[in-house]
C-alpha cells in the first residue's frame, strides 16, 4: 500500500527533453522523503501525475527500476498534458503511486523474450527492455521488433542506438513505407515478425501499440505457435484515482489500475468486454 | 434483544445526536418527499415514511465534495496540501435494509480490495447505524429478489423492527450494546424473535407481483448476464430508450463511481473535488486522444447491468451489486430501470425457448 | 432541488411529486450544482480603462452606465438597445424592461436568442387568445395520439421526451415527423422522414386529406370556430401531384398519419420553439390541421411549442419584445399605455422598437449603446458590429465572451441567491426561493436594476422580488392573481390566473373560451428549398444533446462539459453529419475533412457518418462556434433560423 494514496508527493522537474512531435520527457527528482523508503517501482507500473491547477492523469513509468534516471515520457493530448508541456525545469508536479501490477519477471526466468512495440507503444516497454538487458544472462534470446510511421516517429532514438549493438539483443526496427534517408527495413511490424526467425518454445512476447497493430501482431504470433498465456500486453484506460475506486478503468470484471495494467492475451480475451 | 415503545424510539436518536451529526428520514417541506437528511429537530424523524428518494449513501459518499486543496507558490517553488474531508462522527437513524446493503457494498469496495480509500474512510469513521425493517414494501421494491431485505441481517449497530405497539431492537455490535445499556432499554423476550419473523414474512407476502415473479428468474438472469449468453439485440432495444442522464447511478445505493476534478480557486491555489459520475455517460470511458471503448449507448447499459447482477462482481461486494430498492425504476426517463431490464432479459431467454 | 448544507450546494435531487418532472432529471439538471459551484463567476464590477477591464465598485460602474445611456436618452428609440436573457427571472426581466422603456426611453428590447418562440406565441394567440402552449404537459398521459415534429426531443427536452415515451409505452400512438432519424423517431410507432424544408407541405397535405375524406370534426368547426373557409381556400393551392416530390414521402403514409390523427379521440402536437423552431406559416398549418381534427381546447389535446430555455416563455410574458408590454399587451394601444403610465408615473412612447438583430445589421443607423444580460449567441453572430458600438454594458453572473466587448461589466447574483419566478413552457409560473445570501457582496438583479433606476433619477420602491410580482400582477391580466404566498410550497400556477380563476389554467379550454377560436391566416405558397445539381445537398441546422447555443454555462460544469468534449474533441474542426450513402459517394471515412460550399460561402469540417440523415441531407449542430465558422456569418442575411430553413450546398472531399 502506498503512503501517497490520496495526497500526492512533490517532485521537481529537473530537465525536459523534446522527443518526437508532441512528446516530451520530464526528468524528475524526489524531494526529501524523511522516514520513508526511497521511491521504488516495478517495470509495467504507472503513477498518477498531478499538474498543479490543471488536474491529474495516469502515466506509465518508462524508467528502468535500477540504474536509470527517473522520468516520465508524455504526449500532449488533453487539458492536463498540455499544461504539463508548458512547465519549465525547476517546476513542481505531484506523484501518487506507483500503482498497478508489473511485468511478471519471476515467471519468465530463462525464457526467450520478444518485445513488439508500435509508435509510442514502446514507452511502457522501455522499462522492461532495459531491466532485461541489464540482466540478460537470466533469459534466453531477446528480440525487439519496433515500428513507427516515419523515422521522425521513432521514440527513444538514443536508446535504440545502444540496443541495436547490445550483445544478445536482436533488434528489428522499421518504418511503414520506404523514405529517402532510411536504409533499414520497411513495412508493418507484424510483417517484420513474419519474415523473422523467432523462438516459439519457452518464449514470452510483450506487445504494446495501437489497436490495429496489436491485433495483427497477436494473430501472427499465435499462428507461429505462441500460446495465449505467453503473450503479454499492457492496457490503457481513462483513469481518475489509480487505486481501484473510481472504476473508470473497468473492463468487464477487471479494473485496469489494480488488476493490470499488465495482462496476458488469454486474460484480455476473457475479461468480459472488448478492450 | 431489547424493546422500546413507539413513542420513545426517538430517544435513541436523541442519545446519538449528543455526539454525532444525526441523519434520518424526514419529509422535506417544500417537495413533500422523503429525504434522508440531517436532522436537528427530532420531531421531523419519520420511521414509517417511504423509501427516501436519494439513499443514505450521500452521507458517506457526497455528490460533490472537496477532498484536497493545495497552494503552489511558483516563486518559492513550494507546494502545500490541505486535506478537506469530513471525519466527524455521524449517525444514520432509520436506514432501510436495502440502503444498508448498499452501504455495505460501498464499505467492502472502498475499504477492501487493493487499497483503502482514505476519503471514504474519513466519512465512514465513527458512524453509528440504526437500521429499520420494512414491515411493508414500497411500490417498486424487490429486495426480496436480491437477498437484501426486507430486514437487515448484518452491518447495523442496532436494527429496529416495528412489532405493532413497540419496536424490537436487535443489537449488531458492541457499540449498539453500549448504547442499549446507556439507555437502559428493556430486554425483549425470546418470543419476540418469532414476532419479528412473522412481521418479515408478512412483509414478503405484500411484495408486488412483479417482484414475486422475478424472484425465480433473477438467478437465471444473473447467470446469463455473467456469461453474456443472449442476443445483443436486447441491449439495442434497451439502449434505444436510454436518455443518458445518469440518474440510475446517482440514486443507486451501491453505485460508487466518481469523477475527480481540480479547479483553480485563486492565483496559486486550487481544490480537488470528487463528484458522482455514471457509466451511463459516453465520456466516462473516453480516453484522451479520442479512443472510447464503450461508445454505443447499449454497451454502457449492458456494462451497468453486468456491474449490478453479474457473479464476477462478487469480488467487490461479496454479493450482487443490485439491492432491489427500485429507485432506478422511479427516476429513469426511459423506463429502463433494473426491474424492466430483468424483464427484457427474461423475455430474450424465453424467446429462444431455453 | 438543491441539497443545501449551510451555504454550500452539496448536490441536486429530483422531486418525485413534481407534476411535470415526476422525479426525473436530465444530465444538465443532475449537474446544475457544478455550475453553481463553478469558480468562474464574475466577482466584482469591472470598468474598461485603457483597453483593460479593471475592478470597480458598483457605484462607479452604475454611474458610468447611467452617464453613457443618459447621453442618448433623446434619441434612445433609435440608438439604444437592450438584450435580455431568457434565463433571467420574471422579476428581473420585468425590471429590465421597465428600465429600458420608462427610464431610458427605448423600446429596443428583445431576446436575441430564441426569437423563434415569438412565432409560436403569435400563432397560438391569434388562434385561441392564449399566447403560449395551449395544452398542458400533464395531459400527455391522456392523449391517444402524440405527434412530434422537428425536435430531437429526448435530447433537447428529455423530461418531455420521457413523458411521450412513457405514454407510448402505455398505449398512445407516437408519430414523429422529422428530417433526422432521432431517438424519439426510433421509439415511435410511425416515423416520417421528410426532406428538409417541407414540413408545411406535409402538414397542408394532411389537412387536405382530412377535408377530402370528410374526417374533419365538422360539429366542432361549425360551432366553435371561424375562418374555416379562408383556410380551405389556402389549401386549394396545394397540388397533390407535387407533394411526394417535395416531401420525399409516399402519399399513402401521409394519408395514414392524417387518418390516425382524425380517428384518435385526443391528440397533441409538440415541436421545438425558439432557436430551432418553425416559421409562422408552418406553425399556422399545424394549428389549423389540429383545428380541422377538432383537437384544440379539450382535455388531452393541444398544439404545444416547447421552449428550450428555462424562462423563455416568461420573458415574453414580461414584455421582452419591441412591440409588447407585459401579457402581450401592445405598446401601440393607448389604453394599455395609460395603465402603465399611471402605474409607472411616466409617459411611454407609442412607438414600437426594433429587434436588436435588425439594428445591428442596419448599417445606416447604428446602435450607439447596448446593454446585454447573460447573452451568448449574439456575440458570435454580430461580433464585429458590437465591437463597433460606442458603449456596451454586460450584466451577468458568469464569465462570458460578451464581456470582452463591454465597457462596463456588472455582476449579478445567481438564481439561488434571490427569490424569483420562472415560467415554463406550459405557462407554469414557479417560485424559486433564495437558498443563500449572495456571495462577495454581489447584487441580485432586481436590486441592481433598482439601483440603476435610482442613479438615473427614477425612484423605485421595491423591497423584495415579491413587491415586483405585485406590480406585474397589477399590470398583467394573465398574472393578476399570482402572488408569492400562493406560489410558496406549491408546484406553480399556470396562467391565466385571475380572480375568477385563482387556481390557474392548465390548458386552453373551449368551454371557457370567451369567443370562437380562429383558423389562423396562412399563406398558400408551398415552395420548398431548391436543390440543383450544383448544390444537391440540403443542410439542416439543429440542436444536439450537449450543444446549446454557445454553451457558455455548460462549459463551466464538469460532466456535461466532458460529454460535450466527447463529440467536440472527436471533430475539432466541427462536424457535418452525412448519410453512409453520401459518404460512400464522396469516398470519405468518418472524420475525413471535407469542404462545404454553398452559393454564399464555404467552410471546412469533418464528416460524421450517421444513419440519422437521409442521402442528400446534411446536419450540423447549431451555432456552436467551435463547430461552425464564419460560414454561417456569410449566410446570416439569407438564412432564417429554424427547422424550416436549409442551405443548399455541395460537399467535396478535401
Amino acid at each position: 500500500m502506498s503512503d501517497n494514496t490520496t495526497i500526492p508527493e512533490v517532485v521537481t522537474v529537473d530537465e525536459i527533453r523534446d522527443e518526437i512531435v508532441d512528446v516530451k520527457t520530464f526528468y524528475l527528482s524526489f524531494d526529501e522523503r524523511p522516514g520513508k523508503k526511497p521511491f521504488a517501482f516495478k517495470s509495467g507500473q504507472f503513477i498518477m501525475c498531478t499538474v498543479f491547477g490543471a488536474g491529474e492523469f495516469a502515466v506509465s513509468l518508462p524508467a528502468c527500476p535500477e540504474n536509470d534516471r527517473f522520468h516520465l515520457t508524455v504526449r500532449r493530448t488533453g487539458k492536463v498534458t498540455n499544461a504539463l508541456h508548458e512547465l519549465k525545469p525547476g517546476d513542481k508536479i505531484g506523484v501518487r503511486g506507483p500503482f498497478g501490477n508489473g511485468f511478471p519477471f519471476e515467471d519468465i526466468q530463462s525464457k526467450n523474450i520478444i518485445y513488439v512495440g508500435g509508435g509510442i507503444g514502446i514507452i511502457p516497454l522501455r522499462s522492461s527492455i532495459m531491466h532485461v538487458m541489464q540482466n540478460n544472462q537470466k533469459f534466453g534470446r531477446i528480440l525487439m521488433f519496433y515500428g513507427a510511421r516515419t523515422p521522425r516517429d521513432l521514440m527513444y532514438q538514443y536508446n535504440l542506438k545502444e540496443w541495436k549493438t547490445a550483445p544478445g539483443f536482436e533488434t528489428f526496427i522499421a518504418i511503414d513505407n520506404p523514405m529517402p534517408g532510411w536504409d533499414g527495413p520497411t513495412g508493418f511490424v507484424h510483417t517484420l515478425i513474419k519474415n523473422a526467425d523467432i523462438p516459439v518454445k519457452d518464449t514470452v512476447a510483450f506487445v504494446c501499440g495501437p489497436p490495429m497493430m496489436f491485433n495483427a501482431v497477436i494473430k501472427e504470433l499465435l499462428s507461429r505457435g505462441l500460446d495465449e498465456h505467453s503473450i503479454i500486453s499492457t492496457l490503457e484506460r481513462h483513469m481518475k484515482c489509480g487505486i481501484g475506486k473510481c472504476q473508470h478503468c473497468s473492463i468487464g470484471r477487471t479494473l485496469v489500475c489494480t488488476d493490470g495494467p499488465v495482462y496476458t492475451y488469454h486474460q484480455i480475451k476473457t475479461l468480459g468486454e472488448q478492450i | 434483544m431489547y424493546r422500546i415503545s413507539k413513542d420513545k424510539v426517538n430517544d435513541i436518536a436523541a442519545a446519538l445526536a449528543e455526539e454525532h451529526t444525526l441523519y434520518a428520514p424526514a419529509l422535506q417541506r417544500e417537495t413533500l418527499q422523503v429525504m434522508f437528511t440531517q436532522i436537528k429537530d427530532l420531531a421531523r424523524i419519520n420511521l414509517t415514511a417511504a423509501l427516501p428518494l436519494v439513499p443514505p449513501k450521500h452521507v458517506v459518499f457526497p455528490q460533490f465534495g472537496r477532498t484536497l486543496s493545495y497552494a503552489y507558490d511558483k516563486a518559492k517553488q513550494e507546494v502545500k496540501f490541505t486535506p478537506e474531508t469530513d471525519n466527524s462522527p455521524k449517525a444514520l437513524f432509520g436506514v432501510r435494509a436495502c440502503d444498508l446493503t448498499g452501504i455495505q457494498c460501498l464499505d467492502r469496495f472502498y475499504l477492501g480490495q487493493d487499497f483503502v480509500d482514505e476519503v471514504y474512510r474519513d466519512h465512514r469513521k465513527k458512524m453509528f447505524i440504526v437500521a429499520n425493517t420494512c414491515v411493508t414494501p414500497f411500490r417498486e421494491c424487490f429486495c426480496s429478489c436480491m437477498d437484501s431485505g426486507p430486514s437487515a441481517r448484518e452491518g447495523f449497530d442496532m436494527n429496529l423492527t416495528d412489532l405493532g405497539n413497540e419496536y424490537l431492537i436487535e443489537i449488531g455490535s458492541e457499540k449498539g450494546e453500549t448504547l442499549a445499556k446507556k439507555l437502559s432499554l428493556a430486554s425483549a423476550p425470546e418470543s419476540a424473535k418469532r414476532d419479528r419473523e412473522k412481521a418479515v414474512d408478512k412483509s414478503l407476502s405484500l411484495f408486488s407481483k412483479t417482484a414475486k415473479d422475478n424472484k425465480a428468474w433473477i438467478s437465471r438472469v444473473v447467470n446469463r448476464v455473467t456469461t453474456g449468453l443472449f442476443d445483443e439485440k436486447a441491449w439495442t432495444y434497451i439502449g434505444d430508450q436510454c436518455l443518458e442522464c445518469g440518474a440510475c447511478s446517482f440514486v443507486c445505493p451501491s453505485c460508487s463511481c466518481f469523477n475527480v476534478v481540480d479547479s483553480v480557486t485563486g492565483k496559486d491555489s486550487a481544490e480537488r473535488t470528487r463528484t458522482w459520475d455514471s457509466c451511463s455517460f459516453e465520456g466516462y470511458s473516453r480516453m484522451a486522444g479520442g479512443h472510447n471503448p464503450r461508445k454505443p449507448v447499449e454497451d454502457r447499459r449492458s456494462k451497468r447491468c453486468f456491474c449490478k447482477l453479474s457473479y464476477s462482481q462478487s469480488k467487490k461486494y461479496l454479493r450482487h451489486g443490485c439491492v432491489g430498492c427500485g429507485r432506478c425504476a422511479w427516476v429513469c426517463p426511459g423506463d429502463i430501470g433494473m426491474p424492466n431490464v430483468v424483464t427484457y432479459i427474461r423475455r430474450e431467454i424465453t424467446k429462444k425457448g431455453q | 432541488m438543491l441539497d443545501m448544507r449551510g451555504n454550500d450546494v452539496a448536490g441536486v435531487f429530483p422531486v418525485r411529486n413534481h407534476p411535470v418532472s415526476k422525479g426525473r432529471l436530465c444530465v444538465r439538471g443532475w449537474h446544475v450544482h457544478e455550475l453553481i459551484n463553478s469558480n468562474e463567476r464574475i466577482k466584482t464590477p469591472l470598468i474598461r480603462k485603457d483597453g483593460v477591464l479593471v475592478p470597480a465598485t458598483y457605484e462607479e460602474a452604475i454611474a458610468l452606465l447611467v452617464e453613457n445611456l443618459s447621453r442618448y436618452k433623446n434619441d434612445a428609440a433609435d440608438n439604444t438597445g437592450f438584450l435580455a436573457s431568457p434565463r433571467a427571472s420574471n422579476e428581473e426581466n420585468f425590471l429590465l424592461m421597465k428600465l429600458a422603456r420608462s427610464v431610458f426611453n427605448t423600446s429596443n428590447i428583445c431576446l436575441d436568442s430564441d426569437p423563434g418562440h415569438r412565432n409560436s406565441i403569435d400563432v397560438m394567440h391569434a388562434g385561441t387568445g392564449m399566447a403560449g402552449m395551449i395544452g398542458s404537459l400533464e395531459d400527455i398521459a391522456r392523449a391517444e395520439y402524440l405527434l412530434v415534429l422537428g425536435s430531437d426531443i429526448t435530447k433537447q427536452n428529455p423530461i418531455i421526451g420521457s413523458e411521450l415515451h412513457m405514454a407510448a409505452r402505455a398505449g398512445a400512438k407516437l408519430v414523429t415527423i422529422d428530417t433526422r432519424n432521432t431517438q424519439i423517431a426510433h421509439l415511435s410507432d410511425r416515423f416520417i422522414q421528410l426532406k428538409p424544408g417541407s414540413y408545411k407541405v406535409a402538414l397542408a397535405y394532411m389537412a387536405t386529406v382530412l377535408l377530402e375524406e370528410r374526417r374533419t370534426d365538422e360539429d366542432f368547426i361549425k360551432r366553435q370556430t371561424e375562418g374555416y373557409d379562408g383556410f380551405v381556400g389556402c389549401l386549394s393551392f396545394l397540388k397533390e401531384s407535387e407533394v411526394e416530390e417535395k416531401t420525399g414521402i409516399d402519399l399513402e403514409s401521409l394519408k395514414e398519419t392524417a387518418r390516425e390523427l382524425a380517428r384518435a379521440k385526443t391528440a397533441m402536437a409538440f415541436f421545438s420553439s425558439g432557436i430551432s423552431g418553425f416559421d409562422r406559416d408552418t406553425i399556422g398549418y399545424l394549428f389549423n390541421l389540429f383545428m380541422l381534427a377538432g383537437k384544440i381546447g379539450k382535455e388531452g389535446c393541444g398544439v404545444n411549442p416547447i421552449t428550450g430555455i428555462c424562462n423563455l416563455q416568461g420573458s415574453y410574458d414580461m414584455g421582452i419584445a419591441p412591440d409588447l408590454l407585459t401579457g402581450y399587451q401592445s405598446i401601440t394601444d393607448a389604453a394599455v399605455r395609460d395603465k402603465f403610465n399611471k402605474e409607472w408615473n411616466v409617459r411611454l412612447s407609442a412607438r414600437p422598437g426594433r429587434p436588436i438583430d435588425d439594428l445591428l445589421m442596419d448599417r445606416s443607423r447604428g446602435l450607439k449603446a447596448l446593454v446585454a444580460v447573460d447573452h451568448d449567441e449574439t456575440v458570435i453572430r454580430h461580433h464585429d458590429e458590437i465591437d463597433a458600438i460606442e458603449f456596451v454594458a454586460y450584466i451577468g453572473t458568469y464569465h462570458n465572451p460578451f464581456a470582452d466587448l463591454a465597457d462596463v461589466v456588472l455582476p449579478i447574483a445567481s438564481y439561488i441567491e434571490s427569490d424569483g419566478t420562472f415560467t415554463n413552457t406550459e405557462r407554469r409560473v414557479q417560485l424559486f426561493r433564495e437558498k443563500r445570501k449572495p456571495l462577495d457582496g454581489i447584487m441580485p438583479g432586481w436590486e441592481l436594476y433598482t439601483a440603476i433606476a435610482k442613479a438615473a433619477g427614477a425612484s423605485w420602491t421595491y423591497t423584495s422580488p415579491a413587491d415586483v410580482m405585485g406590480e406585474i400582477a397589477r399590470l398583467t391580466p394573465e398574472y393578476s392573481d399570482i402572488r408569492y404566498d400562493k406560489l410558496t410550497d406549491s408546484f406553480g400556477i399556470q396562467w391565466p390566473c385571475t380572480a375568477d380563476n385563482p387556481g390557474g389554467t392548465p390548458r386552453f379550454s373551449i368551454e371557457k373560451a370567451a369567443k370562437k377560436i380562429t383558423f389562423v391566416p396562412t399563406d398558400w405558397s408551398f415552395m420548398v428549398p431548391p436543390v440543383s445539381e450544383e448544390y444537391p445537398v440540403q443542410l439542416v441546422i439543429g440542436e444536439a444533446q450537449h450543444f446549446w447555443h454557445q454553451n457558455n454555462l455548460m462549459k463551466k460544469t464538469t460532466i456535461p462539459l466532458r460529454e460535450y468534449n466527447a463529440t467536440l474533441l472527436l471533430y475539432p474542426q466541427g462536424y457535418v453529419a452525412v448519410s453512409p450513402e453520401d459518404a460512400k459517394r464522396l469516398t470519405v471515412r468518418d472524420r475525413a475533412n471535407v469542404k462545404i460550399i454553398s452559393p454564399y460561402g464555404s467552410m471546412e469540417a469533418m464528416v460524421q457518418i450517421t444513419d440519422k440523415v437521409k442521402p442528400n441531407t446534411a446536419y450540423v449542430a447549431y451555432f456552436v462556434d467551435d463547430m461552425v465558422t464564419r460560414f454561417f456569418l456569410a449566410h446570416k442575411s439569407v438564412m432564417k433560423r429554424g427547422e424550416d430553413e436549409t442551405v443548399p450546398l455541395s460537399i467535396v472531399k478535401e
